[in-house]
């Protein structure tokens, strides 16, 4: 079965936000400061299942340690917030395939 | 026939229904078949402003919008911007689109209006209108239709 952030969000708990109703600046900096490793990708690329949405270039940051992503999760009427959640090593080299090296 | 999609973000300013329904009249009227993209808050004002469906024919849901979006889907984007994330919906709009677009950029707030306009000119080269405006539609109004005048000239 396909991973769906989306339904992921909804259903479990696993996960942590660390910024949320927030500027999409702002939520930027924060993923910068948080994660040991960041890759950057276009606007409406898909992850887990969803379009990141943002100014290019996004940045998501990734650690293989702990086996997370960090990621800004954007709604028209509650701004941006930035999730931590557990993903697969499978998941992550998928991820990083994304990359568009500034 | 041309295609626009006018994309609409969270209906909490007084100007945004107004403007969507004046878009849709002015696209259709240049030939093109429009699309309202919106949540379901903002698509209520729309179903209300016009229950028969004079004006908007075409809505969809943002999110599902989103979804299926490809390059080429539209021959134009008309964005509604008055919050910061309806910066990053417009820009990601644009950006899968790669077509000509107009960000329509409106708050009474000058700072945050510059702040909005200054993230969209950085990444795209999309046409922007921009006005110091919340519950009077007429400046955006005025603007815009200079924009299209321009787009069709």
């Amino acid at each position: 079965m396909t991973f769906c952030l989306e339904t992921y969000l909804q259903e479990s708990e696993n996960y942590e936000i660390l910024i949320s109703r927030a500027g999409f600046k702002d939520c930027i900096e924060v993923i910068e400061d948080h994660a040991p490793e960041t890759i950057h990708v276009k606007p409406g690329e898909k992850i887990l299942g969803v379009r990141i949405i943002g100014i290019p270039p996004i940045t998501i940051g990734i650690d293989e340690k702990k086996g997370t992503i960090t990621l800004p999760y954007t709604k028209p009427c509650y701004g941006t917030a930035v999730v931590e959640l557990p993903v697969d090593k499978e998941e992550i080299v998928n991820i990083k395939a994304l990359d568009i090296k500034e | 026939m041309k295609k626009a999609l006018v994309l609409l973000g969270c209906p909490e300013a007084p100007s945004q229904t107004p403007m969507a329904v004046y878009s849709v009249y002015k696209l259709t009227s240049l030939g093109y078949q429009v699309t309202v993209a919106s949540t379901p808050s903002a698509l209520k004002l729309l179903e209300v402003s016009d229950p028969e469906e004079f004006y908007v024919k075409n809505k969809i849901d943002i999110e599902t919008c989103l979804e299926n979006l490809e390059e080429g889907s539209f021959d134009l984007l008309v964005g509604f911007v008055h919050k910061d994330a309806a910066v990053s919906y417009f820009v990601t709009f644009y950006h899968i689109l790669n077509t000509n677009s107009i960000a329509v950029v409106f708050e009474k707030d000058p700072e945050l209006l510059e702040n909005y306009v200054e993230s969209i000119t950085g990444s795209t080269n999309a046409t922007i209108v921009s006005a110091r405006a919340y519950h009077n539609p007429t400046p955006i109004r005025v603007k815009f239709d200079r924009a299209l005048k321009k787009l069709e000239d």
